[in-house]
């Protein structure tokens, strides 16, 4: 109680009260541009926190952290785009909500899904951290295969018009992943002698070609339009803070499924919030009962997507703080940052510095908080960015997405990059190919080839996937999320059959 | 009538268009294919650097194989005759898509040359004018966005983030 207590007084002074405001401002802005991430905001903020007391600089990056994960749903709601990996499934949703005039809603449902999915994540780092995170380091390269193959079935709900180029798509994806240095002894591959592509493709530009690229240069299709100086989206600003409060209230299980989707896959070191996104929008359309709604604009999709990454912060913090592993980028950062303070992370630190884990427990807490109180009071200068003429906003956010792909490697030949893979993005959107598969296979890639390689490399074996019991279940998994899938497609076609008779 | 007529024509294009798309992807992958089928392999595991991506490539191919036949039943013969046609109408009409494009790909080749800021002033200017309604008002707007997102962003990364943006030659 004492350490409890100890580390409360700590994060609730003004003082780092003031910063963690500063900081969840600053996360908030840097994902709503597309090309700016999470991460990116993490390390620019990780030099200022040197001066800090460890506690005190580790809620600053916490409420960086939280308000990252939220402002990449501004871009992806209002702009189409996603501003960070982690809200790839927030466009499928919030952006057609958005379009077809309810903005404000769209942004107010993410807002409050990411808040509650931060909150229970929070609680069930307090409860569960030691055991999950024991389970998590347990799992081996045959485990996390088949969890990769789990997840890659998520491309059935993700198709769109038609299985066939959908699942071409997902096969692209993983192809872009292989290009480069092999993920295991590092052997080149594909890079027809060009520096370009020798050090592979950076999954962060191929996702800013594909999905901001594409969709800015779709924005100017209407000549004509844009001469008139259309808007990005016309609708009402209106936020609504209380009544989507209780409308997301209102799909209890959606929020906690999405919200435990994202604890346990940000739990698993190497995955995150760009698995987590996706698969926790797959779990609700699957569940839904009214799974053709999603993609046209449904809450439930919001909800599911924003709740299952937000929760993927404090999932991340399972491993970090039980055994000291770092499960993503942002969490290495965070790690770093208390080791500067010379604090030792493993499992040790729980019971060293008891202060410290509980000021970090409510960091989160009071993070999400200052992230819903920010978003609700500066929404309606966000929500302005849709009354912005579309002239102003395509060159301008061009640029954006130029510096940002630019500032992650400092390399030029990204930017030839990324104009190349824009191009090809807006190609396949005009071939009418889904984009969101190829993004997918272009992130489950790597990780299934190194798990897939590694596991055979430890015993060349392959019955071992089918007799550790973890991997049985996901193979298991995957196989009845095929089977599902293809039960939905029949049941629709023959809906559709049915529906065309009395013609 | 006429309406069904160009829509049923449109729908067919596109179809031509896709398996043009599913032929080019075909060849790149039967490459690819061969490509890592020649990789080495390594002594100290089962699975080469070839290994995955011939997965890959083996599968895109068959399903790409199985696209084109589909496409091919679907398109009628004499649709061929009108792609051409089609494609100049679509190109005519996704002009400032193709200018956007043009422009990006000036934009970022000159940028190592000419350094960030005036690359980028050059772009936005060319581009928000083309886009903008021809009222002074929007060319003032263009000019004053075009300095801020120029030199005042070069300044903010390299003054507060000491990230450094092209310099130029």
């Amino acid at each position: 109680m004492d350490a409890f207590l100890l580390g409360a007084s700590e994060v609730l002074s003004l003082t780092t009260l003031a910063m963690m405001l500063a900081g969840a401002i600053a996360g908030i802005i840097a994902a709503a541009i597309p090309g700016f991430t999470v991460t990116m905001a993490i390390v620019l903020t990780l030099p200022l926190t040197f001066t800090m007391d460890a506690l005190q600089g580790i809620s600053v990056m916490l409420s960086v952290y939280v308000g990252g994960y939220t402002g990449g749903l501004i871009s992806a709601a209002l702009l189409g785009i996603p501003g960070t990996p982690s809200s790839v499934a927030t466009t499928f949703d919030a952006f057609p909500m958005a379009r077809k005039g309810e903005p404000g809603r769209a942004l107010s449902l993410g807002v409050w899904a990411s808040f509650f999915g931060t909150i229970i994540s929070t609680i069930v780092l307090i409860i569960a951290a030691p055991p999950l995170a024991i389970f998590a380091v347990r799992l081996g390269p045959w485990e996390y295969f088949s969890l990769i193959v789990f997840a890659l079935t998520i491309v059935a709900s993700l198709v769109g018009n038609s299985l066939q180029r959908g699942l071409i798509a997902a096969l692209i994806g993983l192809a872009i992943s292989t290009v480069g240095a092999d993920p295991i002894m590092g052997r080149p591959r594909f890079d027809m002698g060009w520096e370009l592509l020798a050090a592979g493709l950076p999954f962060l530009v191929v996702l800013i070609g594909i999905f901001a690229i594409s969709q800015l240069a779709s924005e100017v299709e209407d000549a004509d339009a844009i001469k008139r100086g259309e808007k990005l989206v016309d609708g009402e600003i209106e936020f609504k803070t209380w009544a989507v409060m209780r409308e997301v209230l209102m799909r209890p299980v959606n929020l906690i499924r999405s919200s435990m989707v994202g604890v346990a896959i940000g739990a698993l070191p190497g995955a995150g919030g760009s698995i987590a996104n996706l698969v926790a929008y797959d779990q609700a359309k699957r569940a839904s009962k009214t799974p053709e709604e999603f993609g046209k604009g449904t809450p439930d999709g919001v909800v599911a997507s924003e709740a299952g990454n937000s929760a993927t912060a404090g999932g991340g913090l399972i491993p970090l703080i039980s055994l000291g592993i770092p499960g993503s980028a942002v969490d290495a950062i965070l790690m770093a940052s208390l080791m500067v303070h010379g604090i030792s992370v493993g499992p040790r630190l729980i019971m060293d510095n008891a202060d410290l884990v509980y000021g970090m427990f409510l960091a989160m807490a009071v993070s999400s908080l200052m992230m819903l109180v920010v978003c609700v009071l500066s929404m309606r200068a966000f929500l302005r960015v849709a009354e912005v003429p579309k002239w102003v906003v395509v060159p301008v956010v061009l640029v954006c997405c130029v510096v940002g792909s630019f500032a992650l490697n400092n390399r030029v030949t990204d930017l030839y990059l990324l104009a190349a893979v824009g191009l090809l993005g807006y190609a396949l959107k005009a071939l009418d190919y889904p984009l969101a598969p190829l993004v997918l296979g272009v992130i489950l890639g790597p990780i299934a080839e190194t798990n897939l390689r590694r596991a055979l490399m430890t015993e060349p074996d392959w019955s071992l996937f089918l007799t550790r019991p973890v991997s049985l279940v996901f193979l298991v998994a995957a196989v009845l999320s095929v089977a599902w899938a293809i039960r939905g497609i029949l049941k629709s076609r023959n809906e559709a059959r049915s529906g065309k008779e009395p013609i | 009538m006429s309406q069904i007529d160009s829509r049923s024509t449109q729908q067919e294009s596109g179809e031509i268009a896709r398996l043009l798309s599913y032929i080019a992807l075909l060849a790149v992958s039967l490459g690819l294919f061969l490509e890592a089928r020649a990789m080495p392999r390594s002594r100290f595991e089962v699975l080469g650097a070839g290994a995955f991506p011939m997965l890959v490539h083996g599968c895109l191919s068959l399903l790409l194989v199985a696209s084109i036949i589909a496409s091919i039943r679907k398109i009628p013969v004499g649709a061929y005759g009108v792609f051409a046609s089609a494609i100049v109408t679509w190109a005519r009409e996704k002009r400032l898509v193709l200018f956007l494009f043009l422009c990006l790909a000036i934009y970022v080749m000159s940028m190592p040359v000419i350094g960030y800021p005036i690359a980028t002033l050059l772009f936005l200017l060319a581009l928000q004018i083309t886009l903008a309604p021809k009222t002074r008002t929007a060319i003032a707007t263009a000019v004053v966005l075009s300095l801020i997102f120029s030199y005042g962003l070069n300044w903010l990364f390299a003054e507060v983030f000491n990230v450094f943006l092209p310099r130029g030659r």
